[in-house]
């Protein structure tokens, strides 16, 4: 008799355990206290308080002012991944273009690349059309995002350094910028 | 008795090994020769806990080379440990509407017991001219 009762409680509460410990699908604030915290890779937050951090300080130096015509242009160049991971620079360099550009201090050439190649090569083509649309720009952006990994026992540690410079003309760095983050634990967590 | 004693020393050592958190004690020129621009604030404080260790001292702006506002912050945590926090700032144009920007990260920070700290951001934009800071507990 006992059994009887037993077992369906027993089924019931697994169910209900079932439900309640598994979280469902659901939307995050992109770089909110609800990201997922990893320390073998970079988080979507690490490139925002990396981007944030640069433009801020890009934007306090001044330097975009120093242009006979502003705003200035700028052309992206190399951005070198050093870690162990298959990355997009474009996470950061985006969104430093993106504040830039709504700061109304400078604007990303897309037709000035390494090697001669444009991001975008149908503007690049419109651009050769009219030659007097040219403008060089006026600094590039480069930099290096470098991993470094260290372990006490089964706590982990990666510091991930995120190096920029701004160079004009004559090759000289007119602004440098690096914004280290450091994160620490045993497994993945979700939360700052 | 014995037992006692041991256990009592034990959960000593135990709590001077894994609980000692360090303060921070500081020394600076006086008087300063920076003269900060201090202004009026609004606070609404939800969480009275991270209103002390993680307490808001004073806020100063001042204007870039660029024309952009750069805000910051004085904060103070009024404990003896360690606090982990996480602030963003919010920015709003002469209309009071708040700007869009792909740069408001949400920044995870820390500061030790008794220590004064600083954080500051800028405007995304020249014609922001007001601003908001969102603080939060983190773990």
């Amino acid at each position: 008799m006992k059994k009887l009762i037993l077992l369906p409680v027993l089924a019931l509460g697994t169910v209900l355990l079932g439900l309640g410990c598994g979280t469902n699908a659901h939307y995050v604030a992109t770089g909110g206290r609800e990201n997922i915290v990893s320390t073998g890779e970079i988080n979507i937050q690490d490139y925002l308080q990396a981007a944030e951090d640069s433009t801020k300080s890009l934007l306090a130096s001044g330097a975009l002012n120093r242009v006979p015509n502003p705003p200035a242009v700028v052309g992206v160049g190399r951005i070198i991944n050093n870690t162990s991971q298959q990355i997009d620079t474009d996470l950061l360099t985006k969104k430093i273009r993106v504040a830039l550009l709504q700061s109304g201090k400078a604007i990303t050439s897309t037709t000035y690349g390494l090697g001669g190649q444009g991001e975008d090569p149908l503007a690049q083509q419109m651009q050769q059309q009219d030659k007097t649309a040219q403008r060089i720009p006026d600094f590039s952006l480069s930099g290096k995002i470098i991993q470094t990994l260290a372990r006490a026992g089964d706590t982990h540690q990666a510091t991930y350094s995120f190096q920029l410079s701004l160079t004009d003309r004559q090759g000289l760095a007119v602004w440098e910028g690096e914004k280290e983050i450091t994160k620490q634990g045993k497994r993945a967590s979700v939360g700052f | 008795m014995k037992k006692i004693l041991l256990l009592g020393g034990t959960a000593g050592l135990l709590a001077l090994c894994g609980c000692y958190t360090p303060t921070v004690n500081s020394v600076e020129n006086t008087p300063t020769v920076g003269q900060r621009q201090f202004i009026t604030d609004r606070r609404v404080v939800a969480d009275a806990d991270l209103a002390k260790s993680v307490a808001l001292v004073k806020l100063n702006t001042a204007t870039t080379p660029d024309d952009l506002l750069q805000v910051q912050v004085e904060l103070h945590n009024g404990t003896w440990s360690l606090a982990r926090f996480a602030y963003r700032f919010e920015w709003f144009d002469a209309q009071g509407m708040q700007v869009d920007n792909v740069l408001s990260a949400t920044i995870a920070s820390q500061i030790e017991g008794g220590e004064d700290k600083f954080i500051s951001g800028i405007a995304p934009h020249p014609g922001c001219k007001d601003f908001r800071v969102k603080f939060i507990k983190t773990k």
